[in-house]
């Protein structure tokens, strides 16, 4: 065994250059998979430490009956319990925002949101705290003992009452982007006990509260058994499953680990593996090629065949003992130093600042190190460098002394062939590849296959567009101006929409006000929207408060609506002739339980008059666009015969100089009518943005991941290609082939792996790509709506393919040359 | 005067050393050698005395550390290696040991491949009569590990004889084939030497061989002693 061990070790010396690349090989595989799972375990962590942060609430219960709480709060399953309710909505402006009420009742629910930096709670009915943004927003000053003048209506319905507060308190603040408008961010203001109960007394409050509430168990319970003692909980106080929301993020992250990005994560590990033990393998596979001589005289000195396997674990033994620790060592301390990195990219994309803020105190605390996980990487990659070592070892087995001597390199099973009457350098080339087809088609193969990959995920990145994602707000132009309008409010129908109409806010002359804005280009209408009821008794128009908008789709939509289509058929014609509808979110259509065939006897809102309709429901489509849950026909629409303009949204073409100028006047016009809200491109693609960073940044880290693999594949071949033919250069030197030659020759065997790989990832990457693109948009990911060519990837994956190929070529050919002519004849490696 | 143009190689001072110090090994020691246009050399000696040396640097594939050699009238040892690998594709045809043919080019292809890498026309007839000499007319098509040791050899001999080069250099031609193939082999190298007038070098210990030459150089220690 020692001597065995000598042998390798010798062995290994000799071929510096194979020592090398395989320790390469095997570190980055290492590190890799290290790097990946260490970064899992970090993110795994930095959830569970967020979800603890913002909230730890099991479930929250949305109580029907005021004397459920206290039996919840003896309840034997409760182990923390306390109530929020949003006792009125605020009136200002277009500001969402609601006076909320919250007690503990079993102390141990936590949300982060409710941290006070000073003061404290409200007690007294005049007492409000909330965030100083809030207060600011409001147009007071954010100091506790402040004054604070406020209008509401209480439970969100009867009078507008105003109120002067004094401030008993303020909240950790959230950190807003100045450009995100107020009405798209929700507020809220907490007030006390004592408002509350003045108001139930004066008979204008009903206190419902919503309960949330930790079960006992956490700790030992999985998901399911948690679930199932919060439903027994609820059904014990007389509530059902409906009244239930679990907190699902949190409970998941407690209670299991994240399956995604475990699975995630396991894919990603064995592509890695996956290439990492070919590029293993073809290493040693050459190694055994070369060393069939030496092998042979080994076995002629009486070495068995048990010898000459173990001397080839030995070998491979002695490199992992080298490349393991050190690709662990880097690959922990890799997202060691760049995790922060990443939290300060997605804290500098994100409009939320509260989540972030946590994350930078938890820098330094994440729980990244796993002996097991590290432990189950050092298992999977000697098992990779085993298993490639089995098929050269069987190879090495076989030699046989006699065979060893005679043996010629790269010999085929072909007998003859038929060749050319002149020779060229491109013959040498083509001669090659041929004769190694075997190696040329695998290596193409995997190459062309790391670049499939590549191009794929490329392809549905590419796709992830901010403005497509933008686009679903704001169809056309720039700006968006939206009717805010109400379905059927009882206390105010002039908020109601057939009320609004009647107003004709969107009038020609208004239109005409707008495009006369300089830089303004043109302004057009969206399809209107109407209000419809139903005197039938439906779930579906109950949640809607019975009244639901109608809009319409003409002949040019039909396209979308089709590729999108989940149910049904749609037929323009025969839609108008017969007054059919169509149900654009399937979800809904599922949830209230519609079927194809239904029939509505519908009253539609047209300002003050009433037009009955009874309509057909017969089909069912998802599009991506803004619209309303029903649709029908443009001619049926148009039938109609509309009294009032239902136009509920305008859209405004902007010239790009003008784009800040013409907000500022569109941002003064809306605010002049408190039924306009104002969406605009920008705001809305920094919404997009946000979104974006999350997932951008850890896929366009797996690409340099495959890119990096597929790297270290092409090295490979090249070496391979070079190194096995050393000799063979030589000769053909000798015999009078110059260095220019030998160059073209390499380049253009090159370029064949360059230009196979580069066709097989321009077809069949892009039509995977595309079909990825189609599944990712089908599982509804990241919002995909448009498909757009990769066409950088593309051209930076060819770059790389022809500048990596080159300098390999030519550092290769500098290393061979610096072996004199007549050693490279006449020997070995 | 008339002597001197017929001379086609000769050495002055030609050495070779590896090493240095204590270690200092002298494999090629000043030799001045002088071959004549069409002769057949025999250079023997035992293992190791730098016979192989001599070659290589005769041939333009190594460098000496001092001296040089003239080919054809050109002092080949001052060129760069681009005009060293014009000059051995266009004036000096190998023949190896172990063949040194390309596996992966069939027989016709290996034995154009010299003419093929310096873009020249090829004389077809000449080449077919070559392969023909030889008798290698069925193995055209084939690769050379489907061929014998000898027809191996025979068409290194093809390949070296087709460029039609000033000389040829074959070192122990007949080395790893048995003696009635190595006799064959060597008869034919002669003869094809002879019929397309070119100077042979042979690099050999096989004392009958030497004894084909028209002329014997025995190396020991890297010296020319017979």
């Amino acid at each position: 065994m020692k001597m065995i061990f000598h042998l390798a070790l010798s062995k290994l010396h000799y071929h510096k250059s194979r020592t090398l690349l395989t320790g390469i090989a095997i570190m980055l595989t290492t590190m890799l998979l290290t790097a990946i799972g260490t970064s899992a375990i970090a993110m795994l962590d930095m959830n569970r430490q967020l979800a603890v942060a913002q909230t730890n609430y099991h479930a929250a219960f949305g109580l029907t009956e005021p004397e459920q709480l206290s039996i919840l709060s003896k309840h034997i399953n409760v182990e923390s319990l306390a109530t929020m309710e949003n006792f009125a909505q605020i009136i200002n402006g277009k500001m969402n925002g609601y006076l909320r009420y919250y007690d503990t009742v079993k102390d141990g629910i936590y949300f982060s949101n409710l941290e006070l930096t000073e003061g404290h709670f409200p007690e007294k009915e005049n007492e409000i705290c909330s965030v100083p943004s809030f207060f600011e927003r409001v147009g007071a000053d954010p100091i506790v003992g402040g004054k604070v003048t406020l209008s509401f209506r209480a439970g969100g319905k009867g009078e507008v009452q105003t109120k002067e507060f004094t401030i008993s308190g303020l909240l950790t603040d959230v950190e807003i982007s100045a450009d995100i408008s107020d009405s798209r961010i929700a507020w809220g203001a907490y007030v006390s006990k004592a408002l509350l109960t003045q108001y139930e007394e004066a008979g204008l409050y009903e206190s419902l509260p919503s309960a949330y509430l930790r079960v006992y168990g956490e700790d030992t319970l999985s998901y399911d058994e948690i679930e199932a003692k919060i439903i027994s909980t609820a059904t014990d106080v007389g509530l059902d499953e409906e009244h239930v929301s679990c907190n699902n993020q949190y409970l998941y992250t407690m209670t299991a680990p994240d399956t995604d990005a475990i699975s995630i994560v396991v894919v990603i590990s064995l592509v890695v593996i996956l290439f990492s033990a070919l590029v293993i393998y073809s290493i040693y596979y050459v190694g055994v090629i070369t060393d069939i001589q030496e092998i042979g005289k080994l076995k002629a000195l009486g070495a068995s065949r048990r010898q000459i396997a173990r001397l080839f674990f030995c070998q491979g033994g002695i490199v992992c003992a080298f490349a393991i620790p050190l690709g662990l060592l880097i690959g922990y301390f890799l997202p060691w130093f760049l995790f922060p990195q990443v939290i300060r990219i997605l804290n500098a994309s994100a409009l939320d600042s509260t989540r972030m803020d946590h994350l930078k105190s938890l820098r330094n605390q994440l729980h990244m190190f796993s002996l097991p996980f590290l432990l189950a990487v050092i298992a999977s990659v000697l098992i990779t460098v085993w298993v490639s070592l089995l098929k050269p070892i069987r190879m090495a087995k076989k030699v046989s002394p006699v065979e060893a001597i005679r043996y010629q390199e790269n010999t085929t099973d072909c007998k003859s062939r038929r060749g050319h009457l002149t020779v060229k350098v491109s013959t040498l080339t083509w001669a090659n590849l041929a004769r190694n087809k075997r190696r040329t088609l695998v290596t193409m193969l995997t190459m062309g296959l790391s670049s499939v990959l590549f191009i794929c995920v490329a392809a549905v990145m590419n796709s992830c567009r901010v403005e497509d994602l933008a686009r679903r707000n704001i169809q056309e132009g720039e700006f968006r101006i939206s009717l805010n309008y109400a379905h059927n409010d009882k206390e105010y129908p002039e908020n109601n929409l057939d009320a609004l109409v009647q107003q004709n806010y969107f009038s020609e002359e208004f239109l005409a006000q707008l495009s006369s804005i300089e830089g303004v280009e043109s302004v057009t209408r969206a399809p209107g929207n109407i209000l419809a009821s139903t005197d039938e008794e439906s779930a579906f128009f109950e949640d809607v408060q019975d009244r639901l908008p109608i809009s319409y789709f003409t002949r040019e939509d039909i396209p979308e609506l089709n590729e999108q289509l989940v149910s049904g058929e749609i037929d323009y014609d025969r839609m108008t002739a017969n007054n059919e509808i169509l149900c654009t979110h399937k979800y809904s259509f599922d949830a209230y339980g519609l079927a194809l065939g239904d029939v509505f006897p519908l009253i539609l809102h047209d300002g003050d008059r009433e037009i009955p309709l009874t309509v057909t429901l017969t089909a069912v489509s998802q599009p991506e666009s803004y619209t309303t849950l029903i649709i029908m026909t443009k001619d049926s629409w148009d039938n109609l015969g509309l009294t009032y303009d239902a136009t509920t949204d305008i859209y405004v073409h902007v010239k790009e100089a003008n784009y800040d100028d013409v907000k500022k006047t569109l941002q003064d016009i809306v605010a002049e009518n408190e039924h306009f809200e104002l969406y605009s491109l920008d705001e809305e693609m920094a919404i997009g943005r946000s979104g974006l960073s999350l997932i951008k940044y850890p896929i366009y880290l797996i690409l340099v991941l495959i890119a990096v693999i597929g790297f270290m594949n092409l090295i490979n071949t090249m070496i391979t290609s070079i190194i096995t033919r050393k000799k063979e250069l030589g000769i053909l030197q000798a015999l009078g082939l110059s260095n220019q030659q030998l160059v073209r020759m390499l380049s253009a065997e090159g370029m064949v792996f360059t230009t196979g790989t580069l066709l097989i990832s321009t077809t069949l990457g892009h039509l995977f790509g595309y079909l990825f693109f189609l599944y990712a948009k089908k599982m509804h990911f990241m919002s995909l709506t448009g498909y757009h060519f990769p066409i950088w990837e593309t051209v930076i994956l060819a770059l790389v393919l022809l500048g990596g190929q080159s300098a390999i070529t030519l550092f290769i050919r500098k290393k061979v040359e610096k072996e004199s002519l007549i050693e490279r004849i006449r020997g070995q490696e | 005067m008339s002597e001197n143009a017929n001379i086609i190689l000769r050495t002055d001072s030609l050495c070779k050393y590896y090493g240095a110090g204590d270690n200092l090994v002298k494999a090629v020691d000043c030799i001045d050698l002088t071959i004549k246009q069409g002769e057949f050399v025999s250079i023997v000696g035992k293992s190791g005395s730098g016979k192989s040396t001599l070659l290589h640097m005769l041939g333009a594939l190594d460098n000496p550390t001092s001296g040089t050699v003239w080919l054809d009238g050109e002092n080949i040892s001052s060129f760069k290696e681009n005009r060293l690998s014009q000059i051995r594709r266009r004036k000096i045809g190998f023949i190896f040991q172990s063949y040194n043919l390309i596996p992966s080019l069939n027989v016709w292809e290996n034995i154009v491949l010299p003419l093929g890498l310096d873009n020249k026309e090829l004389d077809e007839p000449f080449i077919r009569d070559i392969v023909r000499t030889l008798g290698l007319e069925n193995k055209v098509k084939n690769l050379p590990n489907t061929l014998s040791g000898g027809q191996q050899q025979r068409c290194a001999i093809a390949r070296a004889i087709a460029a039609k080069p000033s000389i040829i250099l074959a070192d122990e031609p007949t080395g790893n084939l048995d003696t009635k193939t190595g006799d064959e082999v060597m008869a034919l190298l002669k003869t094809s030497a002879k019929k397309y007038g070119q100077t042979l070098v042979v690099i050999t210990h096989n004392e009958e061989i030497a004894q084909m030459a028209d002329r014997t150089v025995m190396i020991a220690d890297g010296k020319v002693v017979g």
